[in-house]
């Protein structure tokens, strides 16, 4: 199989939360806690010497996802085709019999959890449905600095000589998650 | 794909309308509207060829703002006090017959000029918004207005003064000729500018070719694009500029061919430079003290400027909404052209910095001539309110361009003195009444304790909205307004793109909202208005429209895609051929060239509009006497989650960034103010109270309430939605800029409740 991930051009990325409110838009999800695609903002320094990036945070599909393995329900599972991560909305208990497992084992934050009592987890699912209609992720298609990719991680790697690491991004080792970064490198003096 | 542009969707039922985002930002995007049962149920923007004009975070909301529980869904008529926001529902042939009959009553009683027409921009279509209301007005015997932009004026005038256009700028994908590009208090991350700009900024940089950017706050745009972020005091840029030129004279960098060639007054501005006039000179240290800027820092950027060439000076609009701003603008300009950085390929010469344009590329066929006359025995104008009217002493009247060749009388900033003055301050006419639309005026309008004032005097006040804005509360009649997807309608490029948006109708209005093109349709029969503009459809006076530009060459093909993406052959560059061929190509100035010393700003004997660019201070700059009382100064920038106030109730905006007044560390902690904490912004004018974000990403003595946030006041005149405008001046500058960023403050802490 050929694990599908993300590209992200940190230093084209304005902050501009494009990518976020398309998929909320695309997905139906009202403003509140849910947010598939979060966008960070990572600021350092002291006046006049600063430094600002910011970083996609959507799910990161690792090859070896901590949510699966923490799912008491085994709702989670990766994907043997493209190695996608999805949640079965039947088998997940919820919040109410559930303390959030798989967020608490997420070093990334990626499960999410609507206000309801009993809230049921959801998360990007690299639009799925899109890909196979032969479109890109909605982000992908709303960036409107071309920031984003989506696509076979060996192939993402080798069209951007991409690399594992960017600013406020920790590559996990145990999770390996599936995703190559053009970073933003910071300038600031020590 | 059928004749009305629409795509089905085949196993869902799901319709794919072309249509576009046409609010006041600096773009107009493609949106492609996804319907299903007349319901639009998501959007996505631009899938075609290159260069895709993609939607930002605005449009891609859309759907939240058209079915927002809020929107006006039936007339209304008052019942409190005009601005309690209470009203009743009443039908629309009862609101109209009543704003019939108090436009027919008023005209008769008072005349033509007692009626007060605030057009805003809230749509930029060319068919709805203000435009179907202005033509009707102008049949009905005209009306009053004011000239003045907020956003540009002081960048307008400057722009005239020096070069007699306001078509200055190069297209974007010029930038990747330049080899080192200024952003001069200039942030298009948030602000657009074309929706082509931020991608083109970032391969420019990535091209390697340098960026520094200039603004008291460290930008979104500084952040990714700048390799320099300088700060600089608000409203201090002309000093700087005027630095940068005393090293360029001094040290022999300016481009002494092209000044002899095409500019005239240099000798004067280099003596005022150089301390000749006045006994001081102009030194990197003079500026240093005023600005903040290092002198070696100003030094080193105007040798850079000045020999990595072509340079490209964009000077963004936002330093020149000052006290004094088209000194700004017209010190900017100035530098791009002594060091001849104008009409190449690379370079850029600031001013308005319109590039692509119908009107300016002369796509537009020129109109009847018969009405153009000597504009010193009064202007033409199809307002018959202002037909004829002399030109005003502070306008560059024998340019034709801008609100320079309107005969408006009263200016943007003087609205809401007009309404309670009158004739009696010296205004044109007694106001009796305001036709308000696409307008969020006390919103958005300098000092708006003023404005709540003014509007609570009129007889009468007639309100097209959207939402329960600001405004719409202080209506006596207010009547519901469809938004663009309910509506056809054709966005003409903004600043500098060429291509035109078709707006396909995707829905069916919601409620009983009409466009403001079905309303004047409805009103003009009823005060007795030649109908046959209003009995036109939509498509046809769109045909109409289009028909005079000759880059409109296919409007079926415009229609069906959405969007007419219009090919360059070569990258757009104002002035080249004045500079190829100047024997046949004079700047359209009343010398021909390039003004660095004015004529036409002499004339006007006024020592706050010199004739070379200056720089000077005023009552509310940072060394002002009531700087003491409050030490602060204020920004009033664009938001990004905004377009000034529309998109402010739109929750997907909300929680991305909320409206906070940003404040650096060093005041904040000398304040006793911790981040979140909930502040006082106020002076003389009024007070706001909302969260501080405090950050480094602002210079200390600066704090920023980004405008557009929704006026809300409390019992005790506190305004709880942070508005901006209740703290700016109701003045402009010499030359008609909007002063919203020249404004001083004092923050505290709130009480508690």
């Amino acid at each position: 199989m050929s694990q599908i991930g993300f590209y992200f051009d940190q230093t084209r990325c304005t902050g501009c939360n494009t990518c976020s409110v398309a998929c909320k838009d695309w997905y139906n999800i009202d403003a509140g806690p849910v947010n598939l695609m979060r966008v960070k903002v990572i600021e350092r320094g002291k006046f006049p010497d600063l430094f600002a990036a910011h970083l996609i945070c959507p799910c990161y599909h690792c090859s070896d996802p901590a949510c699966v393995k923490a799912c008491p329900a085994q709702a989670i599972t990766r994907r043997d085709s493209d190695g996608i991560v999805v949640v079965d909305h039947e088998k997940c208990i919820g919040t109410e019999e559930c303390p959030e497992r798989c967020l608490k084992a997420c070093p990334y934050d990626a499960p999410q959890f609507g206000p309801e009592a009993d809230a049921k987890m959801v998360k990007c699912d690299l639009c799925l449905g899109r890909l196979t209609e032969g479109k890109k992720p909605i982000c992908v298609e709303a960036c409107p600095m071309m920031a984003i990719d989506v696509g076979p991680l060996d192939e993402l790697k080798t069209k951007y000589a991409g690399s594992q690491e960017a600013e406020g991004f920790k590559y996990s080792k145990t999770c390996k998650p599936s995703v190559v970064f053009k970073p933003k490198t910071c300038t600031l003096k020590d | 794909m059928n004749m009305d542009g629409m795509e089905e969707r085949g196993e869902d039922h799901v319709t794919i309308v072309p249509t576009g985002c046409c609010h006041d930002c600096g773009g107009r995007c493609v949106l492609r509207a996804h319907v299903k049962n007349g319901r639009i149920i998501r959007v996505e923007t631009d899938v075609g060829n290159e260069p895709q004009i993609r939607a930002c975070l605005r449009g891609r909301a859309y759907r939240q703002r058209v079915y927002h529980p809020d929107r006006l869904k039936y007339p209304m008529r008052r019942t409190g006090n005009r601005g309690d926001g209470k009203f009743e529902r009443i039908g629309w042939d009862e609101a109209l017959d009543e704003v019939a009959a108090k436009l027919k009553e008023i005209k008769n009683t008072y005349g033509n000029a007692s009626i007060l027409f605030l057009p805003g921009s809230g749509n930029q279509g060319m068919l709805h918004g203000p435009i179907p209301v202005g033509l009707m007005l102008q049949q009905f015997g005209g009306f009053t207005r004011f000239w003045g932009g907020v956003s540009y004026e002081g960048a307008l005038f400057a722009s005239m003064a020096t070069y007699g256009t306001i078509r200055t700028g190069n297209s974007r994908d010029d930038l990747l000729n330049s080899r080192f590009i200024i952003m001069w208090g200039w942030n298009p991350a948030n602000t657009i500018w074309d929706p082509e700009t931020n991608l083109y900024l970032a391969r420019a940089r990535e091209k390697g070719i340098k960026i520094v950017s200039i603004d008291p706050r460290f930008t979104d745009s500084a952040a990714i694009f700048a390799d320099q972020w300088i700060p600089i005091r608000p409203g201090t840029d002309a000093a700087m500029l005027i630095a940068m030129a005393y090293v360029v004279i001094t040290e022999n960098l300016y481009d002494k061919t092209f000044v002899d060639r095409f500019t005239v007054g240099f000798d004067k501005y280099r003596d005022y430079v150089l301390g000749i006039e006045d006994k001081e000179p102009k030194t990197p240290e003079w500026a240093e003290s005023i600005t903040t800027v290092p002198a070696g820092v100003i030094q080193d950027l105007a040798r850079e400027y000045a020999t990595q060439k072509p340079a490209a000076l964009i000077a963004g609009w936002g330093p020149a909404r000052t006290a004094m701003g088209e000194q700004y603008s017209r010190a900017a300009n100035v530098l791009t052209a002594i060091t001849g950085n104008i009409g190449i390929n690379g370079g850029y010469a600031a001013g308005f910095m319109r590039a692509y344009s119908s009107r300016e590329m002369k796509y537009i066929r020129p109109q009847d001539s018969g009405k153009q006359r000597d504009k010193s025995k009064g202007i033409p104008s199809s307002n018959p309110v202002e037909d004829g009217a002399l030109p005003r002493k502070d306008s560059l009247y024998k340019l034709s361009g801008g609100t320079n060749s309107t005969s408006a009388r009263m200016h943007y900033t003087k609205v809401y003195d007009a309404i309670i003055k009158g004739r009696s301050g010296g205004y044109p006419s007694d106001l009796k009444m305001a036709y308000i639309v696409a307008s969020n005026c006390i919103n958005q309008y300098p000092n708006t304790n003023y404005g709540v004032k003014a509007l609570k005097t009129l007889d009468f006040v007639v309100v097209h909205e959207q939402f329960m804005t600001a405004t719409a509360k202080f209506a006596d009649i207010l009547l519901p307004v469809n938004t663009f997807m309910e509506r056809s309608d054709i966005a003409p490029p903004w600043l500098g793109s060429p291509y035109y948006i078709y707006l396909n109708k995707a829905i069916d209005s919601l409620y009983e909202s009409k466009s403001d093109l079905e309303i004047c349709r409805e009103l003009s029969k009823r005060i007795d208005v030649p109908r046959g503009f209003f009995e036109m459809s939509e498509d046809d006076i769109l045909r109409l429209f289009t028909s005079k530009r000759e880059d409109i060459k296919d409007y079926d093909t415009m229609k069906r895609d959405g969007v007419l993406k219009i090919k360059l052959s070569e990258p757009i560059v104002s002035f080249k051929d004045q500079i190829r061929d100047p024997e046949n190509n004079p700047f359209p100035t009343l010398s021909g060239k390039i003004e660095i010393d004015c004529d036409h700003l002499a004339e006007m004997k006024n020592a706050r509009i010199p004739s070379i660019p200056k720089y000077l201070s005023h009552d509310e700059h940072y060394d002002a006497p009531k700087s003491a009382e409050y030490p602060l100064q204020l920004l009033t920038t664009h938001f990004k989650t905004r377009a000034h106030s529309t998109w402010h109730n739109i929750p997907w905006m909300q929680e991305i960034e909320p409206h906070a007044v940003w404040i650096n560390s060093v005041d904040a902690e000398n304040r006793g103010v911790k981040d979140g904490d909930m502040v006082d912004v106020f002076n003389d004018r009024g007070r706001i109270r909302i969260p501080a974000k405090v950050t480094e990403r602002i210079m200390p003595g600066v704090v920023n309430v980004s405008q557009g946030a929704w006026y809300d006041p409390d019992e005790e005149g506190v305004d709880k939605g942070g508005c901006a405008n209740v703290l700016t001046k109701d003045d402009k500058s010499p030359g008609g800029a909007v002063q919203v960023n020249s404004a001083l403050v004092q923050v505290e802490p709130s009480p508690r409740e």
